[in-house]
């Protein structure tokens, strides 16, 4: 066959160099921490078959997990300015307390707990930034620091113990937390919603494809194979019960995905997300070029200290009580996520939706290996050794770039 | 003491792309002799240095120790590369920082001796002239002293051949004056130094020999006896010509004052008057070290003054060219794009306050192929271009910025011809009735290119500026 000329025709004639090119793309390089996922969870289906490939339990390890996703959002967002925030876990520990805490013991509206959690966020965050940026606090002395601060005030406030609403205790809202309420798995989120979203990432998964086109292909002609690739995406999602999965998304979730989109929106489509980039990534040159780079950085802890707050009034919400060491374990899993975030279908930015899924996958691999019969005493060491994988696979992506 | 060897180098040959930076260097170094290594920025100095020192690769040629032939010279022994980072650790003192690296002197098992490691490292910096206690921590040391504990670092590891990288260029004269006897007292010795240098006096005073590069080939090997300044400088200059007069640029009647400096310190910087305005392009040049670019960083307002005050109206946009492309330039592992539009992004917010990244996408394309840069997708990675066309996006950021007041600190370091005649015609194009343009480059090539009027910075402080058409390269370069 020859070379292919400069119209481009025929899909046959030059095939083979589209697989060759497909091979060696960066998108697939980018995508095979992806693939060895799904790989891995075939080989969970085969070896524990429906147990595994359960819809409804798989929503639930999301629902019960999503206060670490928000957690991975929240140093997410620290991480891109090039800052770590280690005080997510103490920050989110505070607002669980908070948030049962002064209606249990002290009596007050739920309306003006939420706002003192938010507050608590912002607070915290704000603390964060100043002392990082203003006093050039070592990031990571500075947030343990403020970590251990925020979880102990909680133990301070609230007698270190277990709290949970009594019999004679003021009650919390029954849209809050307990059957069919935010907290509950059972309270499902419109499908409606989720549908109209699908939808929106089918056009996105088509536009994106649309725009890499191959050299010597005419725009029509790959219009019709993006669409084709997109149609049969979908199509093998529906041969695996994609309206089951869709109809289990419970409020809790719905909320992630809202958190999630709104970040995304403000990281991508702002001038704070491209600015914040470019802070992380090279302050020096961002500060010279007329970035606030001060300015973008304090507002990153804050960000995340408003997320980490979030994550603690999920989990108020998802659990109905505190207790003093709910948040410590949770900063494992958060970093692991949103390094995991940047090895999945991209070279080494960290973004909300590679985070999100990345803890997603994250929870599922542990969750079948408990299913398969490992104690569940493992899940740190399998956290672990994702976060220092996740982050040597990273480093190796940003080196090759 | 061992003996020194005999270096040639055959043939060296390198690119960066299409960007020839090396031509074929043939050169042999004798013992005994002080070489000074000259040549304007981008003639191929600091790439030869880094290929002796094995950071790059040779495309073709070969290096030789006395008949022996060697991939690279950083990992000999006999070889030592003092470079203007000098690589002493601040926090430790002079003695652990010569103990650094060699094999420890041991009293019994793995205690060391230290008595003895006080004594040899006194004895090192004794040889370079250096009469400080060695528990001295570094950090509490001139930089002349520091550049003394690298040479005696240098020589203590055996070194018999030493290349100095512009490591006079920060320096106070009665430092750089203590460097040099150091040096000559090495080459007295029997030892080879190379060193690179901007400064005519010193090459003049001290060398044996001066090899001048020019577009990476040497275009000048004579003794040091047969030249004297103006000779010299006429052979650093020799291509003066190229690239520079070109008359598309339109004559400006100057407008108003857009910004003034007033007795302004900061950094190295101060006290600075000087007053820019529109339809002028103003250039000034200096030694590094003179403070020359933080008068860029104090006029473009990213360093404020201590000292003094800038005159400047709030509404007035201003944007930089930073003079160290590398650290302060770009963003690496963004794409061009966002490294185009970094400076004026509001520029593609639509009503929801969001950005339009579609016509972002195209004003980017645009400005990447108006620019001529190569690969010219504005959505590939800006990390992997090379320095030209780093340099090609940075300008496009400030243009996109549109401000009234540029500047443009090193225009073209390190780019080649073609580029540097490029980028020259952008800064002509920039002259307008409401556009101050501020060029600073320690390249005076830079400066005759396209200022109406030059001035030299001189220990922070800017003397008078003259009309370009009443100077001449010789006498600028006799004023620096």
């Amino acid at each position: 066959m020859s070379s292919v000329t400069a119209g481009g025709k025929v899909a046959s004639a030059d095939a083979p160099s589209v697989l060759k090119r497909f091979a060696t793309s960066p998108t697939l390089q980018g995508s095979l921490t992806t693939i060895a996922f799904l790989l891995l969870f075939v080989g969970y289906w085969i070896w524990l078959g429906d147990t595994f490939v359960n819809v409804d339990a798989r929503l639930l390890d999301v629902h019960q997990n999503a206060p670490i996703l928000v957690l991975g959002l929240a140093v997410m967002v620290t991480l891109i300015a090039g800052q770590f925030d280690l005080s997510v876990g103490g920050m989110c520990t505070l607002t669980t307390f908070l948030s049962i805490g002064l209606v249990v013991d002290k009596d007050w509206a739920f309306g003006m707990v939420l706002a003192a959690c938010i507050l608590a966020g912002l607070v915290g965050g704000l603390i964060n930034g100043l002392l990082v940026v203003k006093l050039g606090v070592n990031t990571f002395i500075a947030t343990l620091g403020t970590g251990g601060v925020f979880l102990g005030i909680s133990n301070v406030l609230f007698g270190g113990t277990q709290l949970a609403p009594t019999e004679k205790s003021p009650q919390l809202p029954t849209w809050f937390t307990g059957d069919g309420s935010l907290g509950s798995f059972g309270e499902k989120f419109p499908s409606i919603i989720v549908w109209i979203g699908l939808a929106a990432c089918a056009y996105g998964l088509f536009r994106w494809i649309q725009a890499r086109r191959p050299e010597g292909r005419t725009a029509s002609s790959w219009t019709v194979v993006s669409a084709a690739i997109t149609v049969v995406i979908a199509a093998i999602l529906f041969a695996l019960n994609l309206p089951a999965w869709v109809n289990g998304v419970s409020v809790t979730i719905g909320v992630l995905a809202l958190i999630g989109l709104i970040l995304w929106v403000v990281l991508r489509y702002t001038t704070y997300g491209r600015y914040l980039y470019a802070t992380g990534a090279n302050p020096e040159a961002a500060r010279l070029a007329g970035v606030k780079t001060d300015r973008e950085t304090i507002t990153a802890f804050v960000i995340g200290g408003l997320l980490a707050a979030t994550a603690g009034v999920l989990l108020a919400a998802n659990q109905g009580a505190a207790s003093p060491d709910i948040g410590t374990g949770f900063l494992l899993p958060a970093f692991a996520a949103a390094f995991l975030g940047t090895v999945i279908m991209s070279t080494g930015r960290f973004h909300v939706w590679g985070t999100l899924i990345g803890g997603t996958f994250l929870v599922w691999v542990t969750q079948g290996l408990i299913v398969g019969g490992v104690p569940f005493t493992w899940t740190d060491v399998i956290n672990g050794v994702v976060l220092v994988a996740a982050v040597a696979v990273s480093t190796i992506f940003r080196r090759r770039a | 003491m061992t003996k020194t060897p005999r270096l040639t180098v055959n043939g060296l040959k390198k690119s960066f792309g299409s960007n020839r930076v090396l031509h074929g260097i043939d050169l042999a170094f004798e013992p005994g002799q002080f070489i000074g290594l000259m040549g304007p920025n981008g003639a191929g100095k600091s790439t030869l240095i880094k290929i002796l020192d094995g950071l790059y690769s040779a495309d073709e040629g070969s290096i030789k120790l006395d008949d022996e032939v060697v991939r690279n010279l950083g990992s000999r022994k006999e070889c030592g590369f003092i470079h203007q980072d000098l690589g002493l650790i601040e926090d430790m003192t002079i003695c652990e920082n010569l103990r650094l690296g060699q094999a420890p002197m041991k009293l019994a098992g793995p205690i060391l001796n230290l008595k003895r490691e006080r004594e040899a490292a006194a004895e090192a910096i004794s040889r370079v002239g250096l009469d400080r206690d060695v528990d001295t921590p570094v950090s509490a040391l001139s930089p002349g002293e520091k550049t003394l504990v690298a040479v005696a670092r240098t020589l203590d590891r055996g070194a018999r051949i030493l290349f100095v990288d512009e490591a006079t260029s920060t320096l106070p004269a009665a430092d750089s004056r203590r460097l040099m006897d150091a040096l000559r007292a090495t080459v007295d010795d029997g030892a080879t130094v190379i060193m690179v240098s901007h400064k005519l006096s010193e090459i003049l005073d001290d060398t044996d020999r001066v090899v001048v590069l020019l577009d990476g080939e040497v275009s000048t090997d004579e003794p040091t006896v047969s030249l004297d300044r103006e000779s010299l400088v006429e052979r650093l200059v020799a291509h003066e010509s190229e690239g520079a007069v070109e008359e598309d640029a339109v004559a400006c009647e100057p407008g108003e004052e857009l910004i003034a400096l007033e007795a302004a310190c900061a950094g190295r910087a101060g006290p600075v008057n000087l007053s820019l305005r529109g339809g002028e392009i103003t250039g000034l040049t200096g030694l590094p070290g003179s403070g020359l670019h933080d008068i860029g960083f104090l006029v473009h307002g990213s360093m404020k003054p201590v000292r003094g005050k800038v005159k400047v109206d709030r509404k007035i946009k201003r944007a930089l060219v930073p003079p160290h492309r590398e650290t302060q330039g770009g963003i690496p592992l963004n794409s061009i794009r966002e490294n185009l539009t970094l400076s004026s992004l509001d520029r593609w917010r639509n009503l929801g306050r969001l950005l339009a990244l579609r016509r972002e996408e195209r004003d980017a394309q645009r400005m990447t192929t108006d620019l001529n840069v190569v690969p010219g997708d504005a959505a590939g990675p800006y990390g992997v271009l090379s320095g030209g066309n780093k340099q090609k996006v940075i300008f496009g950021r400030v243009l996109l910025r549109e401000p009234q007041v540029y500047v443009l600190c090193e225009p073209t370091r390190g780019v080649d011809i073609k580029t540097r005649t490029e980028i020259y015609r952008l800064i002509r194009k920039l002259r307008s009735r409401d556009v101050a343009v501020l060029v600073i480059s320690s390249d005076s090539e830079d400066l005759f290119a396209v200022c109406d009027r030059i001035g030299v910075v001189d220990d922070g402080t800017v003397e008078e500026l003259v009309p370009a058409e009443q100077m001449n390269t010789q006498q600028l370069e006799a004023l620096v």
